[in-house]
């Protein structure tokens, strides 16, 4: 008796104690199993509180506020906010004013499954916005499948997917990594290539078609090498020396699908190796504007990106939508947000496009209902800030794909632009 | 000693009255009431319970470990992983030709370009050698590394870290596309379970049952385990090892029958965790997975059975909440749950009546009076 | 892009009138004394304030205004730091910023021209911060253009050395086009160095582009030079066989200035995992340093450690955007503020700890595995503070000057921070050694920690010592995130990336001793890089971490376990 009761106030009993008293313990914690038992009942109540609103339409945001990922999603969630704000202010959709509503992933992908269980089953909303990396965007598939939800999802990949509930704004990998290798191949007579990604699913799966592609064109598999890190990775001094090494012909080129935070050991090692973007340039297809806050950008200058939007695109549709961007930001009270030192970059842009686009085929079919707007939006286009988006019937969208070397000030100069790239998922065997 | 059962009357009443509850009231909420109905369950929230009865189950395996026997492991998230990966297997041959490239192959192994289905993959085809491999392989595992581990005396702090290398290891392995289980992107879009629909409200609602009753099941057994005389020792290994060596037990033994059941229990967990919430990939591996397990078992109350399960509940629905409500404030919200934890309420939530009780008691001692005689002042 | 025979031809401007011009130009740049200054500054000028499409080009003609003033102008223009001012009559004025940075970074604006000072409107000498400034823009065709011009410049710099690294690095462009100013250059060249510089640069650009006898006589000038740019043509001539003046002689000579590159790079490598070894095991040591003392010494499992090393990287930002604020980002002071940010990020890391310890550690001496609990708990507050407080992204550190670039020794890049880590690690190692063995409060972490109750009986504040201690090794994983800062990103995770690794240098050294964590350290960093080159990194990581697991399965206490004769 003692000992249990001693045992419930300290959590741990005197080491002496070899004695175990259940009976006590025992009626003690049943009466809390009764009350757990309770407290699940309301819990349940709590959660299937039924919503309905009937002069909005409520749309769903699923990014990653918290954990790794925020670093990027954020972003998305604030230019997803400004443009339903700005559809509002101009009168909603189809008169009814879009009500957001907001849900973190928290990196975490199962919980990314749960939330867009919450999202189509609770909140009932009619499109979703929302994912980042591929895996999260596996793991909501089944669940916009089974609810016949709809999500734009905005961010390049690896393609090799197509569902009939998700929209891909995002570059596919025709419409980033081989315009890239093209410009590499073409303007600057590249004829060897180090392949570097992190070890994930999204490098290799370009890499493998990069392969396929850069065979096509003629490149040996002797001037092609192949390397993975892990993530997180922080010491790139080997792989630096194996490239100072595979550039000493002066003909070669580093294409980098390194993620996030390993971006910045590797550009700071390459840039202290003295191998500068004259000699060895290095494209990569997951650094934006937006990683360029956090790069050291004099070790960048001159390497290569590619994207199908960037913040220096030259055109009015470009000024307004920054301009408007960043007054809108000023003036946000969303807790948390970022005020300063914001920049656009692709994945906005891309994010923003398809709340447009999924406006136009709404207001087309009349009806928020999924197969209607799913069968509105073929076609659908829609004249962003880094060009005109026209959704294709395979569900990727046609846009601009620029190439942009990297600036002091952390921007890209547009290089070349290829205009109105077919998004085409399915690459695997056919440049064979 | 001799072990009397594992209840009393009363206790098992109230245990049969909350499986009731939990394992036919809610189903038949669910099933019976229409949607619009006060009484009814959604759907949703149906398939939340039964994700968080899996985490229940990986619960008490961290507690068994650490509660009752002393040892932190913070592989268990592996051991879970492990068991979804085998139930993964299972779920994803069932795709059979519904995926992305209409093959009989995994859609990943397609595209890697594999000819046919790797050997060790076959027997995946039958559920029950899933359902074993589920169990058997995180307790092969548990049991190769726990008997290097036991034997050379790896004890507390040592045996933490280097269950958190072992994960942090197997996480990276498993992030390889090489490794062929589908690399970061893990296992996802399972169609059917045993035949049925696996979206299907019917299936949602059996594979919920089969979590509880789970549940129901682990919990029995973990009360049974530590009344016996091996559980004795358990508690005497946590209080004291070396006393129990000396007195003659060996006690690398016991551990390691320990760590293999709790491990065979977590792969159990996994197995369900993976069909309800319908991905496994190597993030549900990660040393960190395992630590945010342990702080459910210590805010429930460890040493104790109840506890986990009120822990793994009760954090996992405020983390439901507030990544909703205040994603911000998550990490502080949970950060803070631990300190508050460790440092003012070591017995975590089953401990608070008692808490309560005592510092009630303290408060009010002239209402009722002290059967001990007060000193009178003055009297030496 | 294909020609027939399968190679791809260099973008070379057109051969002859191209080189017979550089030829012109260098007669005239070598043999006559310095242009007039005018004439070099208008030229200069012209080309700044040209359309980008014809700069290169004019980049080029700048070879024949010899002038000191082109090569630094050249280079700023390199790395944006020429800006275009518009006079109040229209003029564009290109300019450059200059002297000493004001207490806003700003500094004076100096025309290209003439280098005067330029005036604003109101008479006034400009001042300008160079980021509210819009720099003449660069691509890589007029940034490569600059550094051949700068190159083909230093060929006639009266330092041997720059000439030797000119013609190096002229040989290796392997443009047809440096052709006749290296063999100009060859023929007034008196250094035997340069020389030798020079004829492999010649044989190296021959090779590429010469006529088969002229290939043949470079392949004898490159045996032994190990240049490795050569060795895919040399097998491209090897595989191909014998042809008409190939003569099997010459494929031998290929053969064996191949098999003697490759034995060359085999003992480059070695020695380069060595260095990269040693360097990767420093950043290891420093960073687990702290985690010795707090664990190793105290007992205490810190999972916060990871965040006070992140607090200190942290510290290290917040210093150089104060410097940045005092003396501008360009301004000579500048650079030193990562100096200023070693004991700033000691201090604040070390207050973070002392926090930490008065907070929650002091109550769970007892109980380690609680401490790895709550200072879980305190991690990830921690984590979402620097998210509130700095932003969810990296924050961007500028490595000073003194911390860039390496130096080239043997075919290996020893770059400039890892040098300093190496030795950051071995004064930190030396100076906790030294504190621990040398002084009074050293003395005391030992008693208190080898018997507590004992040294409070001899009348040691036990629990001050303990203070201090926990501080002392948090303030050591401060001046570890100081140098993480300069390696790689700075960010919220930045601690999450270096926990596990710590902790396994700690244990596999042996808890309670520095020199166990000196070895493990050094030997987990080699052992990692030894293994990259077979398996991959990813392969390599994992082998290293089933290595540290096998090993404590053999040696349960680390390489230098603690002896004791207590048992609980």
């Amino acid at each position: 008796m003692a000992s249990g009761r001693r045992y419930a106030h300290t959590g741990r009993p005197s080491p002496s104690s070899l004695r175990i008293n259940r009976p006590t313990h025992i009626s003690m914690t049943t009466r809390f199993k009764s009350r757990f038992a309770a407290a699940a009942l309301a819990a349940a109540a709590f959660i299937s509180a039924p919503l309905t609103a009937q002069d909005t339409i409520k749309v769903g945001v699923l990014h990653s506020l918290s954990g790794t990922m925020a670093i990027s999603e954020t972003s998305l969630r604030d230019v997803l906010l400004f443009a339903f704000d700005e559809i509002n202010a101009a009168g909603g959709v189809m008169g009814k004013k879009i009500e957001p509503v907001v849900v973190d992933g928290a990196s975490d992908w199962p919980l990314f499954a749960e939330q867009a269980k919450k999202l189509l089953e609770q909140d009932k909303v009619a499109v979703v916005f929302g994912c980042w990396t591929s895996v999260s965007r596996k793991s909501v598939l089944p669940v916009f499948e089974q609810n016949n939800g709809l999500l734009f999802y905005p961010v390049q990949y690896e393609g090799e997917e197509l569902s009939k509930n998700i929209f891909y704004t995002a570059e596919a990998v025709n419409q980033q990594a081989t315009p890239g290798v093209d410009y590499l191949l073409g303007e600057l007579g590249k004829k060897k290539f180090y392949l570097l990604g992190s070890d994930y699913v999204y490098p290799r799966t370009t890499n493998l078609v990069l392969k396929e592609y850069l065979t096509s064109k003629g490149i040996p598999a002797a001037n092609i090498r192949e390397v993975y890190t892990p993530f997180g990775h922080t010491d790139y001094q080997r792989i630096v020396a194996e490239i100072k090494q595979f550039a000493a012909s002066g003909d070669a080129a580093v294409v980098s699908t390194l993620n996030g935070d390993t971006n910045v050991p590797f550009f700071r090692e390459l840039a202290n190796a003295g191998i500068d973007s004259a000699d060895c340039p290095v494209i990569s297809f997951s650094v934006s504007e937006d990683e360029f806050r956090g790069l050291p950008t004099k070790d960048l200058i001159g390497h290569l990106g590619a994207w199908s939007y960037f913040m220096s695109v030259d055109t009015p549709a470009n000024t307004a939508f920054k301009n408007k961007f960043f007054a809108w930001l000023a003036k946000s009270t969303v807790p948390g947000i970022e005020k300063t030192g914001r920049v656009t970059n692709s994945p906005m842009v891309l994010s923003y496009g398809g709340v447009y686009l999924w406006k136009a085929a709404v207001e087309k079919a009349g009806s928020v209902e999924v197969d209607k707007v799913r069968a509105a939006l073929i076609g659908a286009s829609f004249d962003g800030p880094g060009g005109k988006l026209t959704v294709q019937a395979n569900h990727h969208v046609t846009k601009n794909v620029y190439i942009g070397e990297t600036l002091p000030n952390g921007q890209f100069k547009i290089l070349k632009s290829y205009e109105q790239v077919y998004g085409e998922p399915f690459l695997k065997g056919t440049f064979k | 000693m001799e072990t009397k059962g594992i209840f009393s009357v009363r206790q098992w009443t109230c245990f049969g009255a909350i499986l009731l509850v939990l394992g036919v009231v809610l189903p038949l909420l669910n099933a019976l009431f229409p949607p619009e109905h006060a009484l009814h369950v959604s759907n949703f929230a149906l398939n939340l319970y039964g994700k968080y009865a899996t985490l229940a189950i990986l619960a008490l395996g961290i507690d068994l470990l650490w509660g009752f026997t002393g040892m932190l492991s913070l592989g268990q998230a592996l051991f879970f992983a492990l068991g979804g990966y085998a139930m993964g297997m299972h779920l994803l041959l069932m795709i059979g030709e519904l995926g992305q490239y209409r093959s009989a192959l995994p859609d990943f192994m397609v595209f890697l370009g594999y000819e046919a289905l790797p050997t060790h993959w076959r027997p995946f085809y039958s559920f029950w050698f899933a359902l074993a491999m589920v169990m058997v392989v995180p307790g092969l595992l548990a049991a190769v590394f726990g008997y290097f581990a036991f034997r050379s005396r790896l004890t507390g702090v040592y045996f933490a870290i280097l269950t958190q290398a072992l994960t942090y290891a197997a996480a990276l392995m498993f992030f390889r596309n090489d490794f062929g289980f589908g690399g970061n992107n893990g296992f996802t879009d399972f169609k059917t379970v045993l035949g049925h629909d696996i979206h299907a409200a019917e299936t949602r609602r059996g594979l919920y049952l089969a979590s509880i009753l789970t549940l129901a099941g682990v919990f029995l057994l973990f009360r049974w385990l530590v009344a016996t005389k091996a559980g004795q020792i358990l508690r005497a290994v946590r209080d004291g090892e070396n006393r129990v060596r000396f007195s003659g037990y060996d006690t690398a033994r016991y551990k390691l029958f320990v760590f293999v059941i709790a491990a065979m229990v977590s792969g159990l967990g996994g197995a369900l965790y993976v069909a309800q919430v319908g991905i496994i990939n190597p993030r549900e591996m990660t040393p960190d997975k395992s630590l945010e397990a342990v702080v459910w078992v210590a805010v429930g109350g460890r040493g104790t059975l109840l506890g986990p399960i009120i822990g793994a509940v009760g954090v996992n629905a405020l983390k439901s909440w507030a990544t909703g409500a205040v994603p911000e404030l998550w990490l502080f919200i949970m950060g803070g749950l631990f300190i508050f934890v460790v440092l003012f309420l070591p017995g975590g939530i089953v401990s608070l009546p008692a808490r309560i009780r005592a510092w009630w008691l303290h408060l009010r001692p002239p209402a009722r009076p002290d059967p001990t005689p007060a000193q009178p002042p003055g009297q030496p | 892009m294909q020609n027939g025979d399968g190679r791809c031809p260099v973008p070379v401007l057109s051969f002859c009138d191209v080189s017979f011009h550089f030829c012109i130009q260098f007669l005239v740049t070598s043999l006559l004394a310095a242009m007039p200054a005018l004439a070099a500054d208008s030229a200069l000028v012209r080309t700044l304030l040209a359309p980008p499409a014809e700069q290169a080009a004019l980049i080029r003609g700048l070879l024949e205004a010899e002038d000191d003033r082109i090569r630094p102008t050249l280079e700023a223009w390199r790395t944006g730091e020429v800006f275009i001012h518009t006079g109040a009559d229209g003029t564009r004025i290109p300019f450059l910023l200059d002297g000493e940075a004001d207490a806003s970074g700003a500094r004076s604006a100096v025309a290209v021209a003439d280098g005067a000072p330029l005036t604003g409107p109101d008479g006034r000498p400009l001042v300008l911060l160079s980021s509210s400034l819009t720099a003449i823009e660069t691509n890589a065709v007029i940034r490569r253009a600059i550094r051949d011009i700068s190159e083909v410049i230093g060929l006639s710099d009266p330092a041997p050395d720059v000439r030797k690294t000119a013609a190096e690095r002229l040989g290796m462009t392997q443009r047809a086009d440096y052709e006749p100013i290296l063999e100009l250059r060859l023929g007034r060249e008196q250094n035997a160095g340069v020389r030798r510089a020079l004829e492999d640069g010649l044989a190296l650009i021959r090779l590429s582009h010469g006529s088969i006898e002229a290939k043949i006589e470079a392949i004898r000038v490159l045996e032994g030079s190990n240049h490795l740019g050569v060795v895919d043509q040399l097998k491209t001539l090897v595989a191909e066989g014998e042809k008409e003046g190939v003569t099997p002689e010459v494929i031998r000579a290929a053969q064996r200035t191949i098999i003697s590159t490759e034995r060359h790079f085999f003992w480059v490598n070695f020695f380069g995992t060595a260095f990269r070894g040693v360097s990767l095991g420093s950043v290891l040591l420093v960073t687990a340093l702290g985690l010795a003392i707090t664990y190793g010494l105290m007992g205490v499992i810190n999972m916060a450690h990871g965040e006070i090393m992140v607090v200190g990287a942290y510290a290290t930002f917040v210093t150089q955007n104060l410097f940045a604020g005092w003396f501008g980002a360009d301004g000579a002071l500048y650079d030193w503020y990562f100096v200023a940010a070693l004991p700033v990020a000691f201090l604040s890391a070390g207050l973070v700890g002392l926090a930490l310890e008065r907070g929650v550690i002091r109550w769970l001496y007892r109980r380690p595995l609680e401490s790895l609990l709550a200072t879980w708990g305190v991690s990830l507050a921690l984590q979402q503070g620097f998210r509130t407080i700095f932003g969810p992204a990296n924050v961007q550190i500028n490595s000073p000057a003194f911390l860039q670039g390496n130096v080239t020794w043997f075919d290996i890049a020893f770059t400039y921070n890892r040098i300093f880590v190496i030795g950051f690690a071995v004064v930190v190692v030396v100076g906790t050694w030294l504190l621990l063995t040398r002084t009074r409060f050293g003395l005391y972490i030992r008693a208190v920690t080898q018997n507590r109750a004992m040294a409070s009986c001899m009348g040691v504040q036990a629990e001050r010592v303990n203070m201090l201690t926990f501080a002392f090794g948090s303030g050591l994983a401060g001046l570890a995130g100081a140098c993480l800062s300069q390696l790689g990103n700075v960010g919220p995770g930045l601690g999450q990336s270096h926990i596990v690794d710590c902790f396994m240098v700690v244990v596999a050294g042996g808890v309670g001793n520095i020199a166990g964590t000196v070895i493990a350290a050094l030997g987990i960093g080699s052992i990692d890089q030894m293994l990259q080159p077979f398996l991959g990194a990813v392969m390599g990581k994992i082998l290293v971490l089933v290595f540290i697991i096998l090993f404590l399965q053999w040696k349960p206490g680390g390489l230098f376990p603690t002896r004791n004769r207590s048992l609980d």
